[in-house]
């Protein structure tokens, strides 16, 4: 398949105001203004096929906004190539820009106190959507993605999930050729998440949409995407297949829990307890499913001790990053 | 041109339906924008009762110069309300979804940030005031008059338009704008209320050469009225609003486009 997005040593520098503290700080200010520099993006090349779907995850400020940003044409790159299906997208913003959908999970694009309906009419205007296929898509979106019972209904009115369904729509509406998901699943309830992804899952099967997705939801990537680029502090840590990170985070699990008594003692080879702030009671053990199950580590732990409370930890970003940073992942 | 119109009504459309939500409100907010702005003149009224004259203007003078602000700023805030609020547009993130558009940036920014309710309210206020002044000024309209009224009007629109387009430029370099438009918008348009003639040259200076409101009213409205204050400048000035308009503005929109590099964009 033909590479749709190309990205080369982009970089992207933010001059950042240095407030002085209390009153002498900002009357200096005024005299003597200083700046620091922020490198958000920092000489990141990558480059996507058509119809892939790519998960871009990071810490928050790691600079996945500003990316996408850039590939979107909002933001001018201070230096670095990019080019999206033959467009330089901030040279060429007004032809670029209809063949591509953003959805952002903070920003809604469909209006507070009008029905999603009255939202996509004006849209269809802006885009200048054809009846025929406008009604086409409005019909097959609505039925995916269960809007019926609210498409007519003041936004302001649907739940945050509803409203996150009604904004897709919004932005596949044009039949574009790629979408960029900014936080989609933000705020949303597990069922809510759970259509969301489905639905996006199924649209790039079906119409071999190109589709970027920015989160720190882990499970938004498992549950979609099959490639993964992570950006930290701006730069590229690692782009490669899922599968691979997950072999590495799958197995490492952390128990939560909380003792009646202590001391807290574990004879199981491959475990680590470890303190938690503020209350002696509670300890996390992290162990590795490939060497030492659940089972084990739960019948270990319940015969010697009275437990009052426990919960499992699924691995986060940071677990990742760190994992990556020494060395248990490596780029494939 | 057709698919423009077409676009501007949708957004007129969703505009109103949306200040509908609220009927009471908007028939509240309208009513009280033409009062505030009514009380002002009334103001205006009796305090010229005192003086008869002002620089020779009587006060049906000074009113047909007052409702030239008026009618162009109701139309003003017809096309360029996202401009007058720009800071708020970056600042929310909506200038983003603006950039996301298929569309020029400035044809959606003019076409979609209508404030129909308030603009009824100015432009009833300032259509009062012409019909009642035009009257009794003694103007003899005909033909090419009345085309010169209206070019006049759009060109004192445009200059409007420029002086916050300049502003929207600058608010991509430091986003808060507010006290820029309060000294060199807001305060300047409180001085085009009485003719210029009346203020010491520092101030005239900054009303033709700075932020040109003596080409929104009192120039233009020497044409029509031909007072003696008018010996202090050369004709000319009474033909060149038009020119004024359209340079101010292409003028503004260069600054815009050249910064529109510079957006930052708000954080998430």
């Amino acid at each position: 398949m033909e590479t749709i997005i190309n990205v080369n040593n982009l970089c992207k520098t933010f001059k950042i105001h240095k407030r002085g503290t209390g009153f002498k700080g900002a009357v200096k200010n005024i005299f003597h203004p200083t700046y620091e520099y922020k490198k958000a993006v920092n000489e990141v090349s990558f480059s996507i096929k058509e119809g892939e779907m790519v998960g871009f995850i990071g810490p928050n400020g790691a600079g996945k906004s500003t990316t996408v940003k850039m590939l979107s044409g909002i933001l001018y790159p201070d230096s670095g190539d990019i080019t999206v299906a033959g467009y330089i997208p901030h040279k060429q913003r007004k032809e670029y820009v209809a063949n591509i959908g953003v959805v952002f999970g903070q920003k809604s694009q469909i209006s507070w106190d009008l029905s999603p309906l009255d939202s996509y009419e004006v849209i269809k205007h802006i885009y200048k959507i054809p009846d025929k296929k406008y009604k086409e898509n409005l019909e097959r979106f609505s039925e995916l993605l269960d809007m019926g019972k609210f498409i007519n209904q003041p936004v302001r009115q649907l739940s945050l999930g509803q409203r996150m369904r009604a904004d897709i729509a919004a932005a596949l509406l044009h039949s574009p050729k790629i979408v960029f998901f900014d936080e989609p699943t933000i705020g949303i309830d597990v069922v809510g998440k759970d259509k969301i992804r489905k639905f996006i899952k199924t649209l790039n099967q079906t119409d071999n949409i190109t589709m970027i997705f920015t989160t720190h939801d882990m499970q938004d990537i498992e549950k979609t995407c099959e490639r993964l680029i992570i950006i930290d502090d701006g730069k590229k840590l690692y782009d490669g297949s899922l599968e691979n990170v997950k072999k590495g985070y799958v197995s490492s699990r952390i128990i939560e829990a909380e003792f009646e008594s202590l001391p807290i003692t574990l004879d199981l080879p491959h475990t680590e307890i470890t303190d938690v702030e503020n209350n002696a009671m509670k300890k996390l053990i992290s162990f590795n499913t490939d060497e030492v199950s659940v089972n084990e580590l739960m019948t270990a732990l319940m015969s010697t001790h009275n437990i009052k409370d426990v919960s499992i930890r699924e691995p986060e970003i940071d677990a990742i990053i760190r994992d990556i940073y020494e060395g248990k992942i490596v780029m494939n | 041109m057709k698919d423009i119109i077409s676009l501007f009504f949708a957004y007129a459309r969703t505009g109103l339906k949306t200040r509908f939500q609220y009927k009471l409100d908007s028939v509240i907010s309208t009513f009280a924008v033409f009062f505030r702005e009514a009380a002002g003149i009334i103001a205006m009224y009796l305090a010229l009762l005192k003086f008869d004259t002002i620089n020779n203007w009587n006060i049906d003078e000074l009113l047909f110069l007052f409702s030239l602000i008026f009618i162009t700023y109701g139309i003003f805030i017809v096309f360029f309300m996202a401009l007058r609020d720009f800071s708020d547009w970056i600042k929310h993130g909506v200038f983003d979804r603006v950039m996301l558009r298929p569309r020029g940036l400035l044809t959606q920014l003019v076409l979609c940030g209508a404030d129909w309710l308030a603009a009824f309210g100015h432009g009833t206020l300032g259509i009062i005031l012409f019909i009642i002044s035009a009257n009794r000024v003694g103007i003899e309209w005909n033909f090419g008059m009345a085309v010169y009224y209206i070019v006049v009007v759009i060109s004192g629109v445009l200059i409007q338009g420029a002086v916050f387009l300049f502003f929207s430029a600058i608010s991509f370099y430091v986003v808060e704008t507010n006290s820029l438009k309060e000294i060199f918008y807001w305060n300047m348009r409180k001085f085009a209320i009485y003719p210029l003639s009346i203020y010491n040259k520092f101030i005239q200076s900054i009303l033709i050469f700075v932020v040109p409101f003596a080409f929104v009213n009192y120039f233009p409205a020497q044409f029509f009225l031909r007072k003696a204050d008018m010996a202090a400048y050369p004709e000319w000035m009474m033909y060149i609003s038009p020119i004024v308009g359209v340079g101010l503005y292409a003028l503004a929109y260069a600054f815009w486009r050249f910064s529109l590099r510079y957006y930052k964009s708000a954080g998430n």
